[in-house]
C-alpha cells in the first residue's frame, strides 16, 4: 500500500504470560523491532489472534517501559479467549496506540488518588508507574485497589510490596468479603474510599473498574466534595476500527476509541450517558 | 470540455469504458435498479433517478479484504492486499454524490484518513448523472441539492432529446471523455441546462433542528417512536450517508483473511461488549442512535446533516419509520402542513 491502511497490524510476539488470578492473564508483547510503538499512560492497543478476530486491549505498562507492552487481560470474550490459549513465543497482531490517555499536564503538581477495583487496575498501572518514574512531578499518591477476594487482586506483589515501597506513596487494599488467609481490609472500594475520607483540596482522584463500582465510587467521592473536573475515569466500548470511523463506541458526536477512553466527570456529564 | 453521443450509442461507450476496467451504472435487475459493474448484455438504466442501494459501495464496498494471515507454529505472517483498481462510476445522481462528499469528511478528512477508502476515491472517476424528474420519495431539494447538478463529478452528464450531452469538469473526467475517443461527438454548441427538478415537499423545517436535538437525548419522544420498528437494518443498507462497518477473519488457524464489511448500528450485536453488557441493548437506544446521528451528532462535527433527501429509506422500510417521519416526529416540520 502506498500509504498506511490503518486497520493494517504489525506483527508482534508474546514474550511471557503471568497467571495473575483465575481469568486474568498478563501477556508481555514485543514487536519486530522492540516496542510496537510509542504510547501515554491511558492509551490502547488493538490485539489481533487470527481467525478469531481483533479486539481493543488497554495498555498495562508504563510507557517508560521500553522493552515490551504489557496487557492484563480478563477472559471475558472471544479475543480474550483466544489470547488465554496462547503460548510464550507465538505471533499476534498489533495496532495502536488508540485513545486520548489520561490527562497528565492537569495531573502535575497535584495529590493524586487512585481507585481501581478488579481488572480496572490494568489501565492505571500504566499511569501508576508513569508517576513512579515522574515521581517529582506529583504530590502524594493514594492507590485504592479492590477485588471480589484475595485470589482476583492483580500485581499483588508489585502492589504490596514495590507500590507501597514508593516515596510518598500510600496504598489501601480492599476484597468484598472475609476471606481465611485475607488479613487486610474487608469492604467494598467505594466505601473504603468513604471511609478513608480523601481531602479533595489540591487532588486528581482517577478510578476504573466494574461500571457498578464506578457508578458508587462517583458517589463517594461527590460526598467527599470533589468536583467533577478533579474526578477521570476510563471507558470500555466494544471497537472495530480505534480510529472513530466503525460508529461503535460513540456517546453523543463524541467517539471513545478516539475522544477517550479516558473522560473527566464533567465531559462524561455532558455527554448521553450511554455507556 | 463538452462531448455528446446519441442514446443508442451508449452500449458501444460501455464497451470501450468496461474494457480498461470495472464500469458501475444503474442496471436493471428484473424490478429493481442496482448500481452494479457493467458486462455486455447487461441492461443499463439510465432513466431510473434512484438505484434501489445507494452507490456508496463503489467507494466503500459491501465487503472488503484487506489482510491475508497464515500461521504455523508460533508464527504469524500478516499480507497487505492491494484491491483498488480505477472504476468509472456512471450515472451517479447529484444525492448519491453529495453523500459521498459526507463520507469524505469521515473517511479522509478526519484523522487518520482511511487509507482503503481513499485508494477507491482516488481510482474512481464519477460520472454525474442529472435528474430529469424526482420520483415521488425524492425530497433532495431540502438539502439545497440541485437534481440538475453534480458539483464534485468529474464529467456532468444530462440526457436530451436522445442525446446524452457530457461535460468534463475535472482532469480526471477530460481522460475518461479523452478514452472514448471516436465515439463522442463534440458538443461545444450543445446547451448545459438543465431543466429545474423540484422535490418532494413533505414540510419539513430543518432550520436549528440539530441544535434543538442535542438536548433531547432523553425525550420522551423515543419512548413512542421506535416502537414500530423491527431491527430489519435495510434504511442503513440503502443509505448513501450510512458508514458503519465491522472487521472479522475469515479462515481457519491455518489460513484465511480479515476483511471489512457494512454493519448497522440497527443491529444489537453492533455494540454488544464481551462479558455481555451492551450499551444500546434495545431497540429505542438503536432508533434513537440511527436518528441522532444523522439529525445532530453528524451535523455537530461537519455542519450538516446527513441526509440527502434521496428517499430510499421511505421506499425500503417496511413500517414507514424513514427520516422524514422522524424528523417531523422531532419537531422538524412546518407549521403550515400540520
Amino acid at each position: 500500500m502506498s500509504s498506511a491502511n490503518v486497520l493494517m497490524p504489525q506483527q508482534a510476539t508474546i514474550l511471557d504470560i503471568t497467571e495473575e488470578t483465575p481469568d486474568i492473564k498478563t501477556l508481555r508483547v514485543v514487536g519486530k523491532e522492540g516496542m510496537p510503538f510509542d504510547f501515554m499512560p491511558g492509551q490502547c492497543a488493538m490485539l489481533s489472534v487470527p481467525p478469531v478476530g481483533e479486539a481493543i486491549f488497554s495498555i498495562t505498562s508504563s510507557p517508560t517501559c521500553r522493552e515490551c507492552l504489557e496487557f492484563s487481560i480478563k477472559d471475558v470474550g472471544n479475543v480474550s479467549g483466544a489470547l488465554h490459549g496462547l503460548q510464550p513465543g507465538q505471533q499476534i497482531g498489533i495496532r495502536g496506540p488508540y485513545g486520548n490517555g489520561f490527562p497528565i499536564e492537569k495531573m502535575k503538581g497535584k495529590d493524586i488518588l487512585f481507585i481501581g477495583g478488579g481488572i480496572g487496575l490494568a489501565p492505571l498501572r500504566s499511569l501508576i508507574g508513569y508517576c513512579f518514574a515522574h515521581r517529582e512531578e506529583f504530590g502524594h499518591i493514594d492507590i485504592v485497589y479492590g477485588a471480589r477476594s484475595p485470589a482476583d487482586l492483580i500485581r499483588k506483589s508489585e502492589v504490596r510490596e514495590s507500590w507501597a515501597a514508593e516515596p510518598d506513596t500510600s496504598v489501601y487494599l480492599t476484597v468484598d468479603a472475609e476471606f481465611p488467609d485475607w488479613n487486610g481490609h474487608v469492604g467494598f472500594v467505594p466505601n473504603y474510599v468513604s471511609e478513608l475520607a480523601f481531602k479533595p483540596e489540591g487532588r486528581i482522584a482517577l478510578t476504573c473498574g466494574p461500571p457498578i463500582m464506578i457508578k458508587f465510587v462517583l458517589q463517594a467521592l461527590d460526598k467527599l466534595q470533589f468536583s467533577p473536573e478533579q474526578v477521570i475515569t476510563t471507558l470500555e466500548m466494544r471497537m472495530k476500527c480505534g480510529v472513530g470511523k466503525c460508529g461503535r463506541c460513540n456517546l453523543g458526536s463524541v467517539y471513545v476509541c478516539k475522544d477517550g477512553p479516558v473522560f473527566s466527570l464533567d465531559e462524561l456529564n455532558a455527554l448521553p450517558s450511554e455507556y | 470540455m463538452k462531448k455528446v453521443i446519441a442514446r443508442e450509442k451508449l452500449p458501444e461507450l460501455w464497451k470501450s469504458l468496461a474494457a480498461k476496467g470495472p464500469l458501475f451504472l444503474p442496471i436493471q435487475e428484473g424490478p429493481v435498479v442496482l448500481f452494479q459493474p457493467w458486462s455486455e448484455g447487461a441492461e443499463a438504466n439510465l432513466d431510473a433517478v434512484n438505484t434501489a442501494v445507494s452507490a456508496k459501495d463503489v467507494f466503500l464496498p459491501r465487503e472488503e479484504t484487506y489482510l491475508q494471515y497464515r500461521c504455523s507454529g508460533n508464527q504469524l505472517e500478516l499480507i497487505p492486499v492491494e484491491n483498488a483498481e480505477p472504476v468509472i462510476a456512471f450515472g451517479v445522481h447529484p444525492c448519491d454524490l453529495k453523500a459521498v462528499e459526507m463520507l469524505d469528511k469521515v473517511y479522509l478528512d478526519q484523522e487518520p484518513s482511511d487509507e482503503l477508502y481513499r485508494q477507491r476515491r482516488e481510482k474512481t472517476t464519477v460520472v454525474g448523472l442529472s435528474c430529469r424528474e424526482p420520483d415521488p420519495f425524492c425530497f433532495c431539494n431540502e438539502f439545497g441539492i440541485n437534481p440538475a447538478d453534480a458539483p464534485g463529478a468529474d464529467v456532468m452528464a444530462h440526457l436530451k432529446n436522445g442525446l446524452v450531452l457530457l461535460e468534463a469538469r475535472t482532469d480526471k473526467g477530460k481522460a475518461l471523455l479523452d478514452q472514448a475517443g471516436d465515439l463522442l461527438q463534440d458538443g461545444s454548441d450543445e446547451k448545459f441546462e438543465a431543466a429545474e427538478v423540484k422535490t418532494a415537499d413533505f414540510g419539513l423545517n430543518l432550520e436549528g433542528l440539530p441544535e434543538n436535538l442535542k438536548e433531547r437525548f432523553e425525550d420522551p419522544v423515543w419512548d413512542e417512536l421506535y416502537k414500530s420498528c423491527l431491527g430489519c437494518g435495510v434504511c442503513t443498507y440503502v443509505c448513501p450517508t450510512c458508514y458503519c462497518f465491522d472487521v472479522e477473519d475469515f479462515g481457519h488457524e491455518g489460513e484465511g483473511q480479515r476483511f471489512r464489511c457494512w454493519d448497522s448500528c440497527m443491529y444489537g450485536h453492533f455494540t454488544d461488549m464481551a462479558g455481555g453488557h451492551n450499551p444500546r441493548a434495545g431497540r429505542k437506544e438503536r432508533v434513537r442512535q440511527r436518528f441522532m446521528h444523522k439529525l445532530q451528532y453528524y451535523p455537530e462535527t461537519f455542519n450538516e446533516i446527513a441526509c440527502v433527501g434521496c428517499g430510499r429509506c421511505l421506499r425500503s422500510c417496511p413500517v414507514n419509520l424513514d427520516i422524514v417521519q422522524a424528523i417531523k416526529a422531532l419537531g422538524g416540520e412546518t407549521v403550515e402542513q400540520r
